[in-house]
């Protein structure tokens, strides 16, 4: 009897089993898919950049400046602060900026760098620290997640190092 | 007044090392993991080696708040000196690791013979002997092991007025982050299972060649940038 | 593996005429061929002309396998045709999508900081500690997809977790499109070298995998950066990689390469093994987990076993072990390609449906778990061989 009630059940299993591959493609992916991307997930900021503190208009296109991003637990990279140039197509070709970072009104950083005309091609930069607080750039592209300057899409990404004399602060 | 600045300051400590033991827990846990793993089944035997663990770790806090105070905390803020005590302290753990929990190279690597089934997938060499010397020196490396937790009360510590009063702060800060090891005391039923001792070691292998690997290249990063 | 002659010794039930007749294969793959048929159908109606060349062979061939394991009575060999061609083919399809979008199999360090890195289901469980706990995904990468951003986060652990629940660690026979390629190469040779070393040491090869995802689990856990993907992942070496642009990358781009030569090329010739799969790949150490609560396995009919261990020798992960094969059951690692059961000259060795009787209608407990799994390889594993072959076709990318 427990013999028989164990192999229905088994074979039931199964039977529902083959109604679950069949439903992968068509309802089940998506369900689980959608559950993930609303379980309130966010990616690492040491990628993403973190959030936006506050942007900055020029004219023809602006910086949006972002909050420091700080090395969690045990990782042992530089924290930064992400600026992001957009739209890249309306900047100059000559970029140089000061900046203020931490939002003290007093300019923490030059940012330089040139245009290429091919958004294809790779570019480099200098972030000059006009304080103690940040390190200071030289001809720099995508050298780590903590330094660059990059263009990604519509827009140009530099990520300045905080020296972390000050971080330990 | 002072009874109550230094009931303040061991409160602080408390709840920092509470706090922070987490961070301590991710930092220590998964080099005493596999050690404890390795060691004796029992929870005398488990006592025992993390009484040890833990004891050595507090001397290790100790030296360190000696040392901030001392120098009135000005080792912290001298980046380069921190490096290569950092890149030294990994590859000494990296060497105790293996040394202590994987049980090379002194041991020979060899395959237990099946004395019955449960000893086949035991170890890889001998049975471990319980050795007070891996749990003192597991535990003081990682007592001196600078995590952010650490630097953090050792800032706090060299504030403080006297050295008393510092060694005090992290002893306090010490009970904190101690609280959060006594789960490993209960690592015996994991035991049972010789796979898992034997994963255990390997962890610790893995773990020892990543320690080494970041202390040679925090020492390569200081030699060649300063 | 098995031979023509190795089939005919089977029991007379398995070679009479109406078991193995045309006409009930036909039938059993009947369902199959419309699930092919269905799926591409689906998937490439706005197609173009290549993929939907692409996509009506991958029809006949998956078709044509799963008449022949019916036909036969056969598994593994079909089942690693396909495995085999779907390992060699991803890589293309993946490199020519690759090199038409940005010229270079390397991943610039822009394209991660945009969130352009396509999610692999192997990052699933080293993510999980950070994301539990912090609600933290440590891969550069997107949650949600968009037309710049596919196979994103969310889709592709939906996709991992739906086959999962059907195949649990067979996935690692008929998903993973890495796997092929080792069980390709370990198929080369007629004979095994270090055979001895890998019987004497197998016990413990075999908990390597489990060592290096704790290993793994906890570094990433504490560095929160993708260890393994940063590190150790030999695919790296045939997909893509990050872009070398300071000695630290470069000794990445080493170990990739050095592991995969070892591990995937090398070691499977000498030893006739999935060597990565079996003893390194710690994302097939945690589907093992899932081999727990999946209902289907392969069980010893210990009635009808005479321990020649010719399934120990077969079994290309060393999943079975003569403590096991006296248990009559393989070890939690087992991923059910079906090599022991097709080799078995005593057809000891069966598919089993956990809560039935062993040994009682195997050949029922195999065809459950044929169609779920060929349904899902066909609309996984299909869609990536009709966009590889489509690629060759045309040079053109696949997506």
């Amino acid at each position: 009897m427990r013999t028989r009630v164990l192999s229905i059940l088994a074979y039931t299993g199964a039977a529902l089993m083959l109604v679950v591959a069949a439903c992968v493609p068509f309802k089940l992916m998506g369900i689980f898919s959608n559950g993930v991307a609303h379980a309130g997930l966010h990616i690492d900021a040491k990628f993403t950049g973190g959030t936006i503190a506050r942007t900055i208009e020029r004219s023809g296109y602006k910086i949006v400046v972002y909050q420091l991003v700080e090395p969690r637990l045990l990782d042992r990279s530089e924290p930064f602060v992400q600026l992001v140039f957009e739209p890249a197509d309306s900047l100059p070709r000559r970029v140089s900026q000061e900046i203020d970072l931490d939002g003290d009104g007093q300019p923490d950083v030059r940012v330089s760098f040139n245009l290429p005309s091919d958004p294809n091609a790779p570019m480099r930069g200098d972030v000059t620290a006009l304080n103690g607080k940040y390190v200071s750039l030289t001809h720099v592209g995508g050298e780590s997640f903590s330094r660059m300057v990059v263009r990604t899409g519509n827009q140009i990404v530099v990520r300045v190092p905080l020296n972390k004399e000050w971080a330990r602060r | 007044m002072a009874a109550l600045s230094l009931s303040a300051s061991a409160a602080e400590a408390l709840v920092l090392g509470l706090t922070t033991g987490p961070v301590c827990l991710a930092s220590c846990g998964p080099v005493v993991l596999p050690w404890m793993l390795v060691q004796p089944q029992g929870v005398r035997p488990h006592s025992r080696q993390l009484f040890l663990f833990l004891a050595a770790r507090l001397a290790g806090y100790l030296v360190f708040a000696a040392a901030v105070w001392l120098l009135g905390a000005s080792l912290p803020r001298t980046w380069t000196g921190r490096s290569w005590l950092f890149g030294a302290i990994e590859l000494l753990l990296a060497a105790a690791l293996v040394f202590y929990a994987a049980g090379w190279p002194l041991r020979r690597c060899t395959v237990a013979k099946p004395v019955d089934r449960a000893d086949r997938l035991v170890q890889i060499g001998d049975a471990p002997h319980p050795r007070p010397t891996g749990a003192l020196a597991l535990g003081f490396l990682t007592g001196i092991n600078l995590c952010p937790p650490f630097l953090v009360a050792g800032l706090r510590a060299a504030q403080l007025t006297h050295l008393s009063a510092a060694l005090l702060f992290f002893v306090f800060f010490f009970a904190g982050t101690a609280i959060w090891f006594l789960p490993f005391l209960s690592l015996g039923f994991l035991q049972r299972t010789p796979a898992i001792v034997t994963v255990a070691r390997m962890v610790a292998v893995l773990l020892a060649c990543w320690y080494g690997f970041s202390g040679v290249s925090i020492l390569i990063e200081r030699t060649v940038y300063g | 593996m098995a031979s023509r002659s190795s089939v005919l010794q089977r029991p007379a039930a398995f070679r009479s005429p109406a078991y193995r007749s045309v006409a009930r294969s036909v039938l059993l793959t009947l369902p199959i061929a419309l699930w092919s048929l269905l799926m591409f159908t689906r998937s490439f109606r706005h197609a173009g002309r290549n993929l939907h060349i692409g996509a009506v062979l991958v029809i006949f061939f998956m078709t044509a396998l799963f008449f022949l394991m019916m036909r036969t009575g056969e598994t593994y060999r079909w089942r690693r045709i396909f495995f085999v061609a779907l390992g060699f083919l991803f890589p293309v399809g993946f490199i020519a999508a690759l090199i038409a979008e940005r010229g270079t199999m390397s991943i610039p360090i822009s394209r991660m900081v945009s969130g352009d890195t396509p999610y692999c289901p192997m990052v699933t469980p080293f993510i999980l500690l950070p994301a539990a706990f912090g609600r933290t995904i440590i891969f550069p990468g997107s949650i949600v997809s968009s037309a710049g951003h596919p196979h994103a986060i969310a889709e592709m652990i939906g996709l991992w977790f739906a086959f999962t629940l059907v195949l649990g660690k067979a996935w690692c026979s008929y998903a993973c499109f890495f796997g092929g390629i080792e069980e390709g190469f370990a198929a080369f040779p007629k004979r095994r070298r270090l055979h001895r070393f890998v019987t004497k040491y197998g016990e413990i090869l075999r908990l390597i995998p489990w060592a290096i995802l704790v290993f793994v689990v906890l570094v990433s856990a504490a560095i929160f950066e993708p260890v393994y993907c940063m590190w150790l992942c030999p695919f790296k070496t045939v997909t893509e990689f990050p872009a070398v642009r300071n000695l630290e990358t470069a000794i990445q781009f080493g170990v990739f390469v050095t592991l995969f030569v070892g591990l995937v090329v090398v070691l499977p010739l000498l030893t006739k093994k999935r060597t990565q799969c079996g003893f390194f790949c710690p994302f097939g150490a945690f589907q093992s987990l899932f081999n727990k609560i999946n209902l289907f396995e392969i069980r010893i009919n210990r009635e009808k076993c005479v321990d020649c261990t010719l399934c120990q020798t077969t079994c290309p992960t060393v999943a079975l072990s003569k403590d096991s094969i006296h248990e009559g059951k393989t070890l939690l690692n087992c991923m059910k390609c079906g090599a022991c059961v097709d080799v078995c000259k005593k057809d000891a060795a069966v598919w089993h449906l956990k809560g039935t009787p062993v040994a009682v209608k195997p050949e029922r407990a195999r065809l459950l778990f044929l169609y779920g799994a060929w349904a899902l390889a066909t609309m996984f594993g299909g869609s990536i061989l009709a966009g590889s072959l489509a690629a060759i076709i045309g040079f053109l990318p696949w997506r």
